[in-house]
């Protein structure tokens, strides 16, 4: 009984271990993916100055900016 | 048995050991303020709510400028998400908010017509009308 509990545990583990390793190796990709896109400095994100916006909706976001701007001083 | 357990998550705290570090020096290297890039007068303040580039600048400078636009791109899409608005929008409230306060004398803004102005002493800067 207790033998067999035991094979039951070290297969479930060896199961977890190999689940385990796509999900190590998306996490490698994700971070890879990252590193890329913020190490490519030519083309920096595009800038549209055509901005179509109404003073109501500039109006119901200030909040939200200045929370934003108290929040990343840095950023802004 | 436990013990073989063990590799993977040193590998993975490892890993993540790695990435840390490898993100701390990235950001001791990347460490500029908007602020400070605004004041090198190379970096001016678009009304699309992005930094950008007033002359050429070298690509350390363009990657700098970058840095901080990914970062706001980001910030403007989570308030965007939270309040059912395009990005845009955001962005451009932000840009409002940011040429009324901390486009300081001296330094560059961008209007929508797309040239460079440079704030002359204390004249505020002029703002799109959407602004109010």
């Amino acid at each position: 009984m207790k033998e067999a509990n035991v094979v039951k545990v070290r297969l479930g583990r060896r199961r977890a271990r190999k689940m385990a390793r796509p999900l190590i190796g998306g996490a490698l990709v994700s971070m890879l993916a990252g590193c890329v896109q913020v190490s490519t400095p030519d083309r920096p994100i595009e800038i549209n100055l055509n901005i179509n916006i109404t003073q109501e909706v500039v109006v119901r976001l200030q909040e939200d900016v200045r929370d934003l701007r108290r929040r990343e001083p840095g950023v802004f | 048995m436990t013990r073989r357990a063990h590799p993977i998550l040193a590998v993975a705290i490892g890993l993540a050991a790695l990435a840390g570090g490898a993100g701390q020096a990235y950001g001791m290297a990347q460490a500029d303020t908007a602020a400070e890039l605004r004041a090198t007068r190379q970096v001016g303040e678009q009304a699309d709510g992005y930094l950008g580039l007033v002359g050429e600048g070298t690509p350390q400078l363009r990657a700098r400028v970058n840095d901080i636009n990914i970062r706001r791109r980001a910030h403007y899409a989570q308030v965007a998400a939270r309040r059912g608005v395009h990005p845009q929008a955001v962005a451009a409230t932000m840009a409002c908010e940011i040429f009324a306060t901390s486009v300081l004398p001296g330094q560059y803004y961008r209007l929508p017509d797309g040239v460079w102005r440079q704030r002359r002493g204390a004249e505020p800067v002029p703002r799109p009308s959407y602004c109010g």
